[in-house]
């Protein structure tokens, strides 16, 4: 066993550290709640991040997931708009990890170098109104024409979708089949027929956009199929793997940066003739969000390592999702605790790690879809 | 397909792993041309439980390309799958 990075590892996560900070931290803002902003996609994209784990050939840096990790973990840590790094990741985890897995030779040579290089974007639409955890209750059709798909249904919630240039839609060819009827597509945002709601309004991650999605009529190309007919949950399951490991790295690195405002604040901050941090009541709450991050941070290179290998590693997965997402929202209510009136005030970058890591238990399958599988995995 | 005594004992323990692991002994009168899919049996939890029996039990690992709808919209055309596996 060996917990080193290998020094290009290393100068990788330096250098995203280093751009994310210098772009997307600092007092002179309040960063949480703005709206999208092309121009901080465009500076992570010429980074590399939207296709950080895409084949070079295709346009990529060809990172494996355990390498992946650690630089969106370095985006999370040095970059203070959360909605950002999930915008990000969300592109590359869930609409553009199926195109490289599972599209055929000229749709990956026409998709993969504009999405890679973040000159377009993707988004993955797969809720529905009645098909959230059951998510293969969807009922989104999608019928043979020809040379052409025809889908029509409604998708509840999409992220990046008011942005997005390519949707992966998931879309039921024959509910009788069930889990094995659903087929996946990437439908570019210009088809006819493709219709998207409002912005929706959100808790938190305010800088990543969504919204609903209509498709009415509408003629997908028999080449926009991902994967075979009847094989879109197994993109779908594919996609949640690299969602609930690579995604989830940039909670890490949040934690992190929370954990050291949080220690600087209790240095720093006298109450009763000492430093907070003096008091043991402060001391241990800061001891008990450390052990949170490192804990959930080697459940989740571990998953990655496992992924890496090849190796079965659903359970590992789920552990990490579940560990990092619950980790996330317990530390962001401590932290807010420990900063008192200021951690409750949104001027100071404290308030919104709460509102950005709640979601972090519900997307991606929830903490209880994530303890089902790991119970399943235990034989129950 | 044929009716061999192979066969047959491959449904049967098809049919028990799926009446005592998937159903808990729920009778919903399961035979070889229950639905499995349709009625929801078998989703996207089950199918990778029973992938792992499949092989524990018959020593053979189901291919992807054959986690397909025409092989486990229930247990005739299941067994038919596993048997054809096994050679």
């Amino acid at each position: 066993m060996d917990f080193h990075w290998s020094e290009s590892q290393d100068e990788l996560y330096r250098r995203a550290l280093e751009l994310a900070r210098r772009h997307f931290a600092g007092p002179s803002r309040v960063w949480a709640d703005h709206a999208f902003d092309r121009a901080h996609w465009d500076i992570c994209a010429e980074f590399g991040l939207m296709g950080l784990c895409v084949p070079e050939a295709h346009g990529g840096l060809g990172l494996d997931a355990l390498t992946t990790a650690r630089v969106v973990e370095a985006f999370g840590r040095g970059c203070e708009d959360t909605g950002l790094v999930f915008s990000a990741a969300a592109h590359l985890f869930a609409a553009v990890m199926p195109i490289v897995e599972y599209g055929d030779d000229p749709l990956k040579a026409a998709l993969l170098p504009g999405l890679a290089r973040g000159a377009a974007i993707g988004a993955n639409a797969i809720t529905e109104g009645e098909a959230g955890s059951d998510a293969f209750a969807l009922r989104t059709e999608a019928r043979r024409d020809g040379d052409f798909y025809v889908l029509d249904g409604a998708k509840s919630y999409v992220s990046n979708g008011p942005v997005a240039d390519e949707f992966v839609v998931y879309a039921t060819m024959n509910r009788k089949h069930g889990y094995l009827g659903i087929t996946a597509f990437v439908v570019a945002r210009d088809t006819p027929g493709l219709r998207l709601g409002a912005p929706l309004a959100k808790m938190g991650l305010k800088s990543s956009p969504a919204c609903s999605l209509y498709l009415e009529n509408c003629r997908v190309p028999v080449g926009r199929r991902l994967g075979r007919e009847g094989q879109g949950g197994a993109v779908f399951q594919a996609s949640m793997q690299w969602e609930r490991s690579c995604l989830f790295a940039g909670y890490v690195g949040m934690m992190e940066r929370q954990l050291e405002q949080a220690v600087e604040y209790a240095r720093t901050r006298r109450q009763g003739g000492k430093p907070i941090g003096k008091h043991q009541a402060v001391a241990h709450r800061l001891a008990d969000m450390k052990l949170r991050l490192e804990a959930a941070r080697l459940l989740l290179y571990r998953a990655c390592w496992l992924r890496d290998r090849g190796e079965p590693a659903v359970a590992a997965v789920s552990l990490a999702k579940l560990a990092v997402s619950e980790a996330a929202r317990q530390s962001s209510l401590d932290a807010i605790q420990l900063h008192g009136g200021v951690g409750f005030a949104a001027d100071y970058n404290v308030e919104h790690m709460l509102r950005d890591s709640v979601p972090a238990t519900l997307f991606s399958g929830t903490s209880e879809i994530q303890r089902d599988l790991v119970a399943r995995e235990l034989g129950l | 397909m044929s009716n061999s005594p192979a066969t047959h004992d491959i449904e049967q323990a098809l049919k028990q792993y799926v009446a005592r692991e998937i159903l808990d002994g729920k009778d919903i009168g399961l035979d070889a041309d229950t639905p499995l899919l349709e009625w929801g049996v078998i989703n996207s939890l089950e199918i990778a439980r029973l992938l792992g029996f499949v092989r524990e039990q018959f020593g053979v690992v189901v291919p992807l390309e054959s986690v397909t709808a025409e092989h486990f919209k229930d247990l005739r055309a299941l067994t038919g799958l596993v048997a054809s596996l096994k050679g």
